[in-house]
């Protein structure tokens, strides 16, 4: 059976398509995070939710109302962290608590694993800021990366992936003093 | 006659308590502490106690925070802000990690009476040349509901209270 070119040649171009939209959705996913910010950023809510790119020397916490950026030179400080949280939390969480036969705690039980990341940066007139953001388990340290390639400071130096550490006991170990 | 002047007498007497009583309360009362328009916060230290940097930042924020939402002070300065230099009267709020113990948000939500996360912080308060003009030493902690991070937020509740009571200058006084 022989197919017809114009067939063989939309066949080829819906690959070349795909293709290239899984390469542009893979490089979004590698420099935008999801994550809450907890505290700290002037002019964002507590506990909102948005997306964080390091991108031109800047490191860009975008919210649905607002769009904070601070020039990563600035940034005096990065650590990271981890924690964990409820897996079912928030409003829905806190109804849990009621339900009966304790199911509520035993609820709590089942937990999902957090990384946080904590800078510090100064504004134009010399004030010290601090920010913390919270995100899923293994996004924080490869931002860091980004961070301190681009001209943050850090007072504990990056993790070398490269030295076959694994990244999740790095992460437990560095909890800044 | 003897005994109306008794009578006179004790009369006398209580009233003259009853007069005093208010004078011994008002001097019984603490000394006016100097008010001021403006505070700066310095970034809490923590050198002898370990403590993770999302506490550190988290009380440090938080304190500028609840100072802010308090009211009464024209400005709240942060760490470092040069416009600080330029305020005639100012205090210096230095706060030092004393005290920290981390504990469990799933050991509070599952057990209710262990997992509390607590943290002692000794606030002092100074003038411009570093003179002390008050020290406290404060405590947050969060026992049932809420993460570990919430302690914070109930220390600077507690700081920013204590820097209102004692510094914020009252309408008509």
């Amino acid at each position: 059976m022989r197919w017809p070119s114009w067939k063989v040649s939309v066949m080829f171009l819906l690959l070349l398509f795909s293709a290239l939209a899984g390469l542009s959705f893979a490089q979004q996913a590698a420099d935008s995070v999801n994550v809450v910010q907890v505290v700290g950023l002037s002019g964002v809510k507590e506990h909102a939710k948005g997306t964080l790119t390091v991108e031109n020397g800047n490191l860009q916490f975008v919210h649905s109302k607002a769009k904070v950026a601070v020039a990563t030179t600035a940034i005096q400080d990065v650590v990271t962290g981890n924690d964990s949280q409820r897996m079912i939390h928030g409003f829905v969480g806190t109804l849990t608590m009621f339900a009966p036969y304790e199911s509520g705690r035993f609820l709590s039980l089942f937990r999902s694993k957090l990384d946080t990341l904590t800078i510090k940066y100064h504004d134009s007139d010399g004030g010290l800021h601090g920010a913390i953001f919270m995100m899923v388990m293994g996004k924080a340290e490869p931002l860091k990366k980004l961070l301190v390639a681009q001209g943050a400071h850090t007072s504990i130096p990056v993790q070398d992936s490269s030295s076959g550490s694994n990244p999740k006991t790095d992460l437990a170990k560095e909890q800044k003093p | 006659m003897k005994r109306s002047i008794q009578v006179f007498g004790l009369c006398l007497l209580l009233l003259s308590i009853s007069l005093a009583i208010p004078k011994w309360r008002v001097k019984a009362a603490p000394p006016p502490v100097s008010k001021v328009s403006a505070i700066q916060v310095l970034m809490i230290q923590s050198d002898e106690i370990k403590l993770p940097a999302e506490f550190q930042i988290s009380l440090y924020e938080n304190l500028i925070q609840q100072l802010e939402k308090k009211g009464g002070f024209q400005d709240v300065y942060r760490d470092g802000d040069k416009n600080a230099a330029g305020a005639s009267d100012l205090v210096v709020l230095h706060g030092t990690v004393r005290g920290f113990k981390k504990g469990s948000e799933m050991a509070r939500q599952v057990t209710t009476v262990t997992g509390k996360t607590s943290i002692d912080v000794h606030c002092q308060f100074t003038d411009k040349d570093g003179k002390s003009l008050l020290e406290r030493d404060l405590n947050g902690k969060v026992m049932f509901f809420g993460g570990n991070l919430r302690a914070t937020l109930d220390f600077a509740k507690k700081a920013a209270k204590l820097a209102h009571d004692n510094f914020v200058a009252k309408l008509g006084s």
